[in-house]
C-alpha cells in the first residue's frame, strides 16, 4: 500500500460499472455514490430501494454479505443509518449500502429473504439501536437478554454507557417450537465440551438430530459502545485484543488497520511484516489448540495432550515477543509497539521448524487412523452452496470448497509480499475441516519464514500529525483462525470513532450450525459444533424434558431456588 | 490402521515427559514480561499521564486540596499493557516481571499515593490554567465506579460530566 | 470350628480383599501409565484411594428419595464382590458350586444393571441417555462374555469354574481357546469402562452418563465398582484362558496371576489411551461382529478343537 489515501487501483473499474448498475436499476433511489479511500465504495440510498439494491449487488455484482451496522445519527440527520457491507472478494473491493431510517420511523425492509447470513445481523440492528426489519422471519431477541426492558436501546447516543435498567417483569424467553415427535435435549449452557457458555436446545427423534435452537450472547460485553464513548482512538486496541482469548492480535490489528485506513496514516512496511508474523503465530497457536480440543471433545485425550504440547514453544515465543503469552499488547494505531530483535530471530526459526516438523508427523499418524475417521469422516457435512448461502467463512468454508480467505482477497499488512497458500478441501465434513487447519499451521510456518527473510529495517510506528479527519470511515478485514473478521470505524471527533462495528467470524459460522447437525446423530453434535472452532460467551437457563409425557419446562431462578431450598430442607441441612 | 496408532504412541514417547516442576522450583519469566506494576512514589511528581493513557481506568486523580493531589491505583483492573510505563517522564511507574500476584487481602488491590504539589513562588498556583486535568477531560480519561452506582465521568460526545443526565430531556 | 470351612472365609476374604483393596491400586498404575503416554507427569500411583478417601467423606446430594435408588451404589460393589467370590484368583473360587459358570455370567451382567437402574432414577436426560448407551452395550458385550465361558465349559466338560480352571491348567492351549481368549479380551474393553467403548460414561457428550447426579459417598461406591470389575474380569479371563504355569500353591499362583492381569490391564489401558470414543451404534456393530467370532471358536470347541 503506497498511498494510503489514494484510490486503491482496482477499484476504479468496479466503481464505474458498479455506479452504472446501481442507476439504472434504483433510479433516483440511489442519492449518492461515493469512493470512500481506499477500497470502499459508499451508496446512499433511498430505504425503500433496499431491497432492489441488494438483489443488484448479489446477481449483478456477486456481491458477499459481510455485515450490517445501526448507527445512530439523529444529532446529525434525524435519523439511523442503517449500514450494510458487501465485499466484492476478486476485486478485493467494498461496497456499502447506506440507509436513513427516519427517526419517527424505526423499521426498514428486511434483506434476510435474500440472503439468509443476515439474520442476525438484523437482529443485532434492532437490539442496538431500535430498528426493526420488517418481514424478518425470526425477530427475536438476539443480544440482548430477555428481561431487558422494551425501548432501552444500548447503542443509542443517549444511552450512558454504564446505565443499568432494572429487568423487565414477567417476560417469558421465546425458545423455538420442536417439531412432532422430537423431544429436547439441551446442551449448554454449562457443558463439558463446550468451553465458553452456549444454550444449545437440539430436537431428537431417538438418537437423531431433527433441529435445533441457539440462545447466546447473554454475556455481551457492550464492546462497541465502550468504543464510542468512553475509550479513545489509542485505547480501543487494547479492549479489542480481549474481545476473543485465542485471537485477540486479528481483533486489534484489524482494528488498527480500520482506523489507520480512516486517518489515512500509513504503518511502516518494518510494522506491517512483524504484523504479518505474529498473525501467523496467533493462527498456529490457535489451530493446534483447536485440534486439541476436538480430540478431547471425541474422547482422544491423547491428542489435546500431544498437541498442546506442540503448542508450548510458540506461547514462550510469544512471551519473548511481546511480554505476554497471549495478550500482546503490540498493536496501536500506526505501528507496532515492540520491534522483533535481531537475537529473537534464530530463535523463531528453530521454534517454527519444530512445530512444523511435528505436526507434519502428526498429521501422518492420524491420517491412518480409522476409528478418528469413523468419528470424523462424513460427519456434519456443510454443503459448499449452504456455505454461501449462510456466509460463512473461515477454514469450515474453505472445507466446502468456497475460496475465501481475507489475506489473498483483500490482502493487508505483509501479505501482498508473503502470500499465504488456499488450503481448500471438497467434501465439507469434520474430517475435511481438521484437514484444512492442519494444511493451515504448516502454511503458517512457511510465510514466518518468509517474513523474516523479507523484512525490511526501519521504524515500527508512524506518527500520526494532527488530529482524526472528520467524516471517514475504515473498513479492515482480517483472516482470523476461525475465518474473516471484519472492524468498521467511523470517524467523529473527540478523539475517539463514532461508530465501531465489530464482527467476529463465528458471528456467520454458528448460523451455519441447524444445517451442520440436520440428521446427524446426538453423540457427533459437540464435535461438529467443535469443528467450527466457536468462539462465543453466554449465562443460564434450566430446560427439563418429561421423557413420559414430552412436557417442556422452564425453570425460572426463583423456581430453581425454591427447589434448591427445598431439596437441602428434606436432607436436613441447615439452608 | 495399526501403523497409525503405532506412529501415535511413537510421537508420545518420544517426547517423553513434559511437566515444569513449577510451583516446587521457581519459573522466571523471559526479559520484557510485563509484569506486576510497581511506583516509585519519590519520582512520581503527579502529571496524570498515566492516567491519561491507561485503557482500563486503573489510575484516578483528585486534587485533595491546593497542595496534595491523590492518585489511586484500582490494581484489579490492570491488563498490563505497560501503557503507563511508556509515557511517565520520569520512569516513576514500571512494569516488573512479577506474575505471582494473587492476594488474600483486598487492600493489596488499590494503592493510594499522596503527592506534594509546590506551588509557583510567583502566582501562588499549582499550575496555569487550563491545567492538565482540565485538558484530559476533553479526551478521555475515567474515573472509577466506587462500588455502587457508578458516577458517569465519561465525558466525549455526551459531554462534561455534570451534563451527562441532562442531555435530551433529561432521564438517562 | 471345620478347617475347611475357615480356610474358605479365607479365601472368600482374600479374593473380596483383591477386587475391594488392590483395584484402586491397579487403577493408579493404569493412570499413571495413560500419563506418561501423555507426556505428563500424572498422579501418584495411590491417588485413586485418596480420591475415595475424599468422597467418601463428601455431601450426599440425593435427587431421589426411592431406597432401592439409595441402597444401589452399595448393590453395585456387592456384585462386583460376589463376581470376585465366583472367579478364580489364583486357586478354585472360593463360592463355586457345581454349574456356578451360569450364576457367573449373570452377575457378571449385575453392575452393569445397577448402573442403568442408577441412571434411570437419578432423573437427569444426560443419566437417560447414559443409562440407554450402557443398555445398548451390555446387550452386545454380555453375548460375547458368555458364549467365551461356555466355550471353556465346553472343553472342558463342566460347570464348575474351579473345575474348568483345573481341567484347562491341565491341558495345553486350543484353537477354540485362543479364539474364545481374545475374543474376551475384546470384551473386558467395555467392562472396564475403557475407550473406544467408554460410551455410557461419554464427559464431553453427555456430561458423564448415568453418574452425572452421582456425588459424594455414592459416586465414590460407583467409581469403587469399576475399578474392582475391570480387576475381576482380567483375572477370569487370565485364569480361565490363560492358566499356565500353575505351582499348585496358593500365593504363588496369585503372583503369577497377578502379572498376566496386569499385562492384560497394561493393554488395555494402551487401546484406551491411543483411541478416540466410538458410536454406540458403531460400538455396537463392532461387538457383534466379536460375538460372530466368539460364536466360530464354539463351533471349534464342538468338533473337539
Amino acid at each position: 500500500m503506497e498511498n494510503p489515501t489514494a484510490t486503491k487501483p482496482s477499484m476504479l473499474p468496479v466503481v464505474e460499472m458498479a455506479t452504472r448498475l446501481m442507476e439504472k436499476n434504483l433510479g433516483s433511489g440511489l442519492w449518492d455514490a461515493q469512493v470512500r479511500e481506499p477500497d470502499v465504495l459508499w451508496f446512499r440510498i433511498d430505504r425503500q430501494m433496499l431491497r432492489t439494491a441488494t438483489v443488484v449487488l448479489l446477481k449483478e455484482l456477486k456481491a458477499r454479505f459481510l455485515i450490517s451496522a445501526g448507527t445512530d445519527l439523529r444529532a446529525q440527520e434525524k435519523g439511523y443509518g442503517i449500514l450494510h457491507l458487501f465485499s466484492l472478494d476478486r476485486e478485493g473491493v467494498f461496497l456499502a449500502l447506506d440507509c436513513l431510517v427516519p427517526e419517527w420511523e424505526e423499521r426498514i425492509d428486511s434483506i434476510t429473504p435474500l440472503i439468509p447470513g443476515a439474520d442476525w445481523s438484523e437482529r443485532e440492528c434492532r437490539d442496538a439501536v431500535g430498528v426493526e426489519a420488517r418481514g424478518h422471519p425470526d425477530p427475536r431477541r438476539l443480544i440482548l437478554p430477555d428481561d431487558w426492558p422494551e425501548g432501552a436501546f444500548p447503542l443509542r447516543r443517549d444511552f450512558p454507557y454504564n446505565e443499568r435498567p432494572p429487568a423487565a417483569e414477567g417476560v417469558r424467553p421465546a425458545p423455538k417450537e420442536h417439531p412432532e415427535g422430537t423431544t429436547v435435549i439441551p446442551i449448554g449452557p454449562f457443558f463439558p465440551s463446550l468451553e465458553e457458555p452456549s444454550n444449545w436446545r437440539i430436537f431428537l427423534e431417538g438418537e437423531t438430530v431433527k433441529g435445533c435452537d441457539y440462545r447466546g450472547f447473554y454475556n455481551h460485553r457492550g464492546i462497541e459502545k465502550l468504543g464510542d464513548s468512553v475509550l479513545t482512538w489509542d485505547r480501543i486496541p487494547y479492549v479489542a485484543e480481549r474481545i476473543c482469548g485465542i485471537c485477540g492480535f486479528i481483533h486489534s490489528t484489524c482494528y488498527c488497520q480500520a482506523a489507520e485506513k480512516a486517518a489515512g496514516l500509513q504503518p511502516p512496511r518494518r510494522a506491517e511484516f512483524i504484523r504479518t508474523l505474529m498473525l501467523e503465530l496467533e493462527r498456529i497457536h490457535s489451530h493446534l489448540l483447536w485440534l486439541g480440543i476436538a480430540g478431547h471433545i471425541v474422547g482422544f485425550d491423547t491428542v489435546l495432550m500431544q498437541t498442546w504440547r506442540i503448542r508450548e514453544p510458540v506461547m514462550w515465543l510469544s512471551e519473548e515477543i511481546s511480554g505476554n503469552r497471549k495478550t500482546y499488547g503490540m498493536n496501536a494505531v500506526g505501528g507496532v509497539r515492540r520491534d522483533i530483535r535481531p537475537e529473537q530471530m534464530p530463535k523463531i526459526q528453530d521454534v517454527v521448524r519444530k512445530v512444523e516438523e511435528e505436526v507434519l508427523a502428526l498429521k501422518k499418524a492420524i491420517v491412518g487412523d480409522t476409528t478418528l475417521l469413523a468419528r470424523t469422516r462424513g460427519v456434519g457435512i456443510l454443503t459448499e452452496q449452504w456455505a454461501k448461502e449462510i456466509c460463512v467463512v473461515g477454514p469450515p468454508a474453505r472445507a466446502s470448497g468456497v475460496p475465501i480467505d481475507a489475506r489473498l482477497d483483500h490482502p493487508y499488512a505483509a501479505y501482498d509480499a508473503v502470500p499465504p497458500t488456499l488450503c481448500t478441501q471438497e467434501e465439507g465434513d469434520t474430517w475435511a475441516r481438521v484437514l484444512v487447519r492442519v494444511d493451515e499451521v504448516v502454511d503458517a510456518t512457511r510465510i514466518i519464514r518468509e517474513c523474516l527473510d523479507q523484512m525490511p529495517a526501519g521504524p515500527v510506528m508512524s506518527v500520526m500529525e494532527g488530529e482524526f479527519p472528520d467524516g471517514r470511515v475504515g473498513v479492515s478485514v482480517v483472516e482470523a483462525p476461525r475465518g474473516e473478521a471484519i472492524h468498521f470505524v467511523m470517524t467523529g471527533g473527540l478523539n475517539r470513532p463514532y461508530r465501531w462495528r465489530v464482527r467476529a467470524p463465528t458471528y456467520p459460522n454458528l448460523q451455519a450450525m441447524p444445517a451442520m447437525i440436520q440428521d446427524q446423530q446426538l453423540a457427533d453434535v459437540p464435535i461438529i459444533l467443535g469443528s467450527l472452532d466457536p468462539c462465543f460467551s453466554c449465562t443460564e437457563r434450566m430446560e427439563a424434558v418429561d421423557r413420559r409425557t414430552g412436557a417442556r419446562r422452564v425453570y425460572s431462578w426463583e423456581e430453581l431456588e425454591t427447589m434448591a431450598r427445598r431439596a437441602a430442607e428434606e436432607r436436613g441441612a441447615p439452608s | 490402521m495399526l501403523m497409525s496408532k503405532l506412529r501415535e504412541a511413537w510421537i508420545c514417547l518420544k517426547a517423553g515427559r513434559v511437566t515444569l516442576p513449577y510451583p516446587f522450583e521457581p519459573h522466571d519469566p523471559p526479559a520484557g514480561f510485563r509484569g506486576k506494576i510497581v511506583v516509585d512514589p519519590d519520582l512520581c511528581f503527579g502529571c496524570g499521564g498515566c492516567a491519561n493513557v491507561c485503557p482500563a481506568g486503573v489510575i484516578e486523580i483528585q486534587d485533595q486540596d491546593q497542595f496534595t493531589r491523590v492518585l489511586t491505583f484500582h490494581w484489579a483492573r490492570c491488563t498490563y499493557c505497560g501503557r503507563c510505563e511508556e509515557v511517565c517522564p520520569e520512569g516513576a511507574i514500571t512494569l516488573s516481571p512479577l506474575y505471582e500476584t494473587s492476594t488474600e487481602r483486598g487492600g493489596d488491590m488499590v494503592l493510594r499515593l499522596e503527592v506534594f504539589m509546590g506551588p509557583c513562588g510567583r502566582c501562588g498556583r499549582c499550575f496555569p490554567p487550563p491545567s492538565p486535568m482540565e485538558r484530559m477531560m476533553v479526551t478521555g480519561f475515567r474515573s472509577d465506579d466506587r462500588g455502587g452506582r457508578p458516577e458517569a465521568w465519561s465525558p466525549g460526545p455526551l459531554g462534561p460530566p455534570d451534563r451527562v443526565r441532562r442531555r435530551n430531556g433529561g432521564s438517562p | 470350628m471345620n478347617t475347611s470351612v475357615l480356610s474358605s472365609l479365607g479365601m472368600v476374604l482374600l479374593n473380596v480383599a483383591l477386587a475391594l483393596l488392590l483395584s484402586p491400586l491397579v487403577e493408579g498404575i493404569l493412570r499413571k501409565l495413560k500419563a506418561a503416554i501423555h507426556s505428563r507427569q500424572g498422579p501418584p500411583i495411590w491417588q485413586p484411594y485418596l480420591d475415595l478417601l475424599k468422597l467418601l467423606g463428601k455431601e450426599d446430594l440425593r435427587t431421589s428419595a426411592d431406597p432401592f435408588y439409595r441402597a444401589a451404589p452399595a448393590l453395585g460393589l456387592a456384585s462386583v464382590l460376589l463376581l470376585a467370590t465366583l472367579v478364580p484368583m489364583g486357586s478354585a473360587p472360593p463360592l463355586g458350586f457345581a454349574g456356578d459358570i451360569v450364576v457367573l455370567i449373570y452377575v457378571a451382567a449385575m453392575s452393569a444393571v445397577i448402573l442403568i437402574l442408577v441412571a434411570y432414577g437419578s432423573g437427569s436426560p444426560y443419566a437417560f441417555v447414559g443409562g440407554s448407551r450402557e443398555m445398548m452395550v451390555l446387550l452386545t458385550v454380555e453375548p460375547v462374555v458368555a458364549v467365551t465361558l461356555l466355550v471353556g465349559a465346553m472343553k472342558a466338560g463342566t460347570l464348575a469354574t474351579g473345575q474348568i480352571l483345573a481341567w484347562h491348567a491341565g491341558n495345553g492351549p486350543t484353537i477354540s481357546m485362543i479364539l474364545a481368549g481374545i475374543a474376551l479380551f475384546l470384551a473386558v474393553q467395555a467392562q472396564a469402562g475403557k475407550l473406544p467403548f467408554d460410551i455410557p460414561e461419554a464427559d464431553q457428550e453427555i456430561m458423564g452418563g448415568p453418574l452425572v447426579e452421582q456425588s459424594g459417598p455414592r459416586l465414590a461406591l460407583l467409581r469403587w465398582t469399576l475399578w474392582a470389575k475391570q480387576l475381576v474380569f482380567a483375572f477370569l479371563l487370565v485364569e480361565i484362558f490363560v492358566p499356565w504355569p500353575r505351582t499348585g500353591w496358593v500365593l504363588p499362583d496369585l503372583l503369577l496371576a497377578l502379572v498376566k492381569v496386569m499385562v492384560v490391564l497394561v493393554l488395555v489401558a494402551l487401546v484406551d489411551v491411543v483411541n478416540p470414543r466410538l458410536r454406540v451404534e458403531q460400538a455396537m456393530g463392532y461387538y457383534f461382529r466379536v460375538a460372530i467370532s466368539s460364536l466360530a471358536a464354539l463351533a471349534f470347541a464342538v468338533i473337539g478343537m
